[in-house]
């Protein structure tokens, strides 16, 4: 038996009520950004010290969570898991919504939206990183377009290499956008490992989110899917976890051994509050908590269990992509090194910022409208499919030689695989 | 061939024609390039016989002066809006302390340094901000698409971004700035351009202080070659290559 895929009905109550919420959010963050472009950015409460703010942390924290559901999709494609193959459609069309909703997050973040449609395209800076990425964003998208289509139509010779380029591309546009920050003569964010540690970061972020979201939808939709699956994501997100981990000791090692950098290094872990979101949410929900979860042998072993580490690794994420963006722009350029520098009328020194009820409302817009396609999208096409078993002799024509590899590798104790209805989670 | 095929077809041709034609611009660019026209108004076009630098003395400036600041606020329609979170400042002045107690309190301008390795022009994704043949770092406030990243490359603080719109508009001869671009000091350069030397250097005169002079690189005997060359300065950050053109006497 083959895997077959079905559209969601989307006739429950539930269905349309998502929908009309979801839709009025995104109408009241698209009137909320023009408002804005309308009064000038001041009314964000980002200023001439903070210039970058929530939208632009939104911004990479989708682009991460896309390169992580790419990562999934191409597990089947590209490293022969073909037990993974049932996830590929939707992990690849979340991967194409969480990538527009960055380019919609830094759209509403500019000071004039009415160019950014059009002046990077006409006046290109091959120098700028701001040029180099938008190049590489729109071409993911148009990739990642194409592979679904590849995958939708079944054109399975096609569908190894889309994989494979998709997720090249994913890497090189995740590091592009690390560079954007490491790449910088300012201290906390000047940093050759920024680009790799985003990259992983990314890819742990988005594993988390494939498996809360493969979990809910599965049993929102009343579709089998074999907690063994679920499990094996669980396995590659501790994995990537750790990675992150041992990259943010370190950064932070290196900051607190040279003396030049220890004034910044001991400013990004202890104040303000991207002190408590880097010890709370980077270090806590995204790192130790996760880990404990995913290598302790009783909740290793429970979907219950790793849905939640996923959960908390989602939000320690958000928090990990604040850190990389506002500490760098609260502490003052290090012009006169160990002076303290006051201003006259200016803002000089160390400055506060905090994310303002606006920036709540534009950003939920954009989260909203992808949560409204991605739903759309269930209705539409074939993205889910019926049940993913892992025991189901999945043919992988794309690798034909791991066919029947991808079987054998299915052979499981059925007594270890709990059967849907009584074993797990129950959607949100 | 078929409907399908044929659609297809097409669609990857222009598909693959579009990228290879954008890869292409991309990779055939060149760097950032001033837009042909000089500014209104300019008497001279910008020359790449010259090239401007400035030099503070602080050891003259009066602590608690701001002659030059209130100059360039009218001069270049700079007014604050009232609050510091958005005041934008194309020249401040801070004071240095030194929480040792080894040295006394210095009360330092800070300006665009127009550098000539500019990080700011570098990353501008639009090619908006751009050096000129005579060294000064300009924004073209109609191609900005207030992206910021100029602000978070420059090392010095000294880019700055209209948050706020002012009503106040003391200068009509200069356009009133509009919200969302990116701007900075332009060391004056449609004064410069029809011989006038800054707002902030001529208020400066006026006082008879002459901390500030602006003058041109080049001439071995100009008033800044000679400062430079007879006095002990020191540029800010001078380790980080993007040679600053603002020397400092006195820090
Ligand atoms: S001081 Fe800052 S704004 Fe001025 S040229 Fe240098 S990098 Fe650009």
């Amino acid at each position: 038996m083959d895997t077959r895929y079905e559209k969601v009905d989307g006739t429950s109550p539930q269905y349309r009520l998502a929908l009309a919420v979801l839709g009025g959010l995104a109408v009241a963050g698209f009137a909320c950004t023009w408002w804005v472009s309308q009064q000038g950015l001041w009314r964000t409460g980002m200023n001439l010290r903070v210039p970058w703010g929530l939208q632009i942390v939104m911004a990479i924290y989708y682009i991460g969570l896309s390169a992580g559901s790419l990562v999934i999709s191409g597990l089947s494609g590209v490293f022969g898991r073909a037990e993974y193959k049932p996830f590929a459609r939707i992990a690849v069309y979340a991967a194409m919504l969480l990538l527009v909703a960055a380019l919609l997050s830094i759209a509403m973040d500019q000071g004039r939206i009415d160019r950014f449609f059009v002046q990077p395209f006409v006046h290109t800076n091959p120098l700028s990183l701001f040029s180099i990425n938008p190049a590489l964003y729109v071409s993911y998208i148009l990739i990642c377009m194409v592979y679904l289509w590849a995958l939708l139509t079944e054109r399975n010779r096609l569908v190894g290499g889309l994989a494979a380029l998709a997720l090249g591309w994913a890497i090189a546009v995740h590091s592009g956008t690390g560079a954007i920050f490491g790449f910088n003569a300012r201290a906390l964010y000047e940093s050759p490992l920024l680009p790799a540690s985003f990259v992983i970061a990314a890819i742990a972020s988005g594993t988390a989110l494939m498996i809360v979201l493969i979990v809910a939808l599965f049993r929102l939709t009343r579709r089998r899917v074999d907690d063994d699956l679920v499990l094996g994501l669980g396995r590659i997100l501790r994995v990537c976890l750790l990675a992150v981990f041992y990259l943010l000791v370190v950064d932070n090692a290196f900051r607190l051994y040279l003396v030049g950098e220890r004034e910044a290094g001991l400013y990004y872990l202890f104040q303000g509050v991207h002190g408590a979101m880097f010890w709370g949410g980077l270090v806590l929900l995204a790192c130790c908590l996760p880990l404990v979860l995913l290598f302790a042998p009783r909740t290793r072993r429970s979907v219950r269990w790793v849905v939640f580490a996923s959960v908390l690794v989602i939000c320690g994420i958000l928090c990990e992509r604040y850190v990389i963006v506002v500490p760098g722009l609260t502490r003052p350029a290090d012009l006169f090194p160990g002076m303290q520098v006051i201003g006259m009328q200016s803002q000089e020194g160390i400055v506060g910022y905090s994310i303002s009820f606006v920036e709540i409302v534009q950003a939920l817009g954009v989260l909203s409208l992808i949560g409204f396609l991605f739903l759309l999208g269930l209705k539409a096409l074939k993205l889910m499919p019926t049940e993913a078993r892992i025991d189901l002799p999945l043919v992988s024509v794309a690798l034909p030689e791991y066919a029947s590899d991808g079987s054998a590798r299915g052979q499981v104790d059925p007594a270890r695989r709990a059967s849907l209805p009584t074993g797990g989670f129950h959607g949100r | 061939m078929n409907r399908r095929e044929f659609l297809k077809t097409t669609g990857g041709v222009v598909l693959l024609g579009g990228s290879c034609a954008y890869a292409v611009r991309l990779l055939t660019a060149t760097t950032p390039v001033p837009p042909a026209a000089a500014p209104a108004g300019a008497a001279t076009a910008p020359s790449s016989t010259r090239r401007w630098g400035m030099v503070i003395d602080l050891n003259r400036c009066r602590p608690d002066c701001t002659a030059c600041l209130d100059a360039c606020s009218r001069e270049n329609n700079v007014v604050p809006v009232g609050d510091a979170r958005w005041d934008v400042h194309w020249i401040r002045k801070v004071t240095v302390h030194d929480p040792s107690g080894r040295s006394r309190d210095k009360h330092v301008l800070l300006l665009c340094n127009q550098c000539d390795e500019p990080p700011c022009a570098q990353v501008c994704p639009v090619q908006a901000t751009y050096k000129r043949d005579d060294g000064i770092v300009i924004v073209d406030p109609h191609r900005c698409i207030g992206c910021r990243y100029c602000m978070i490359a420059c090392p010095y603080d000294a880019r700055m971004f209209s948050f706020k719109e002012s009503d106040a508009w003391p200068n009509k001869d200069l356009p009133r700035r509009s919200h969302g671009v990116a701007e900075a000091c332009t060391f004056c350069a449609h004064r410069l351009d029809r011989s006038e030397k800054p707002a902030c250097v001529e208020a400066c005169e006026r006082l008879n202080v002459g901390a500030l002079m602006v003058g041109d690189l080049n001439d071995p005997d100009s008033n800044v070659s000679r400062a430079i060359a007879d006095n002990s300065v020191k540029r800010l950050r001078e380790d980080l290559g993007t040679e600053p053109k603002v020397w400092y006497v006195g820090l």
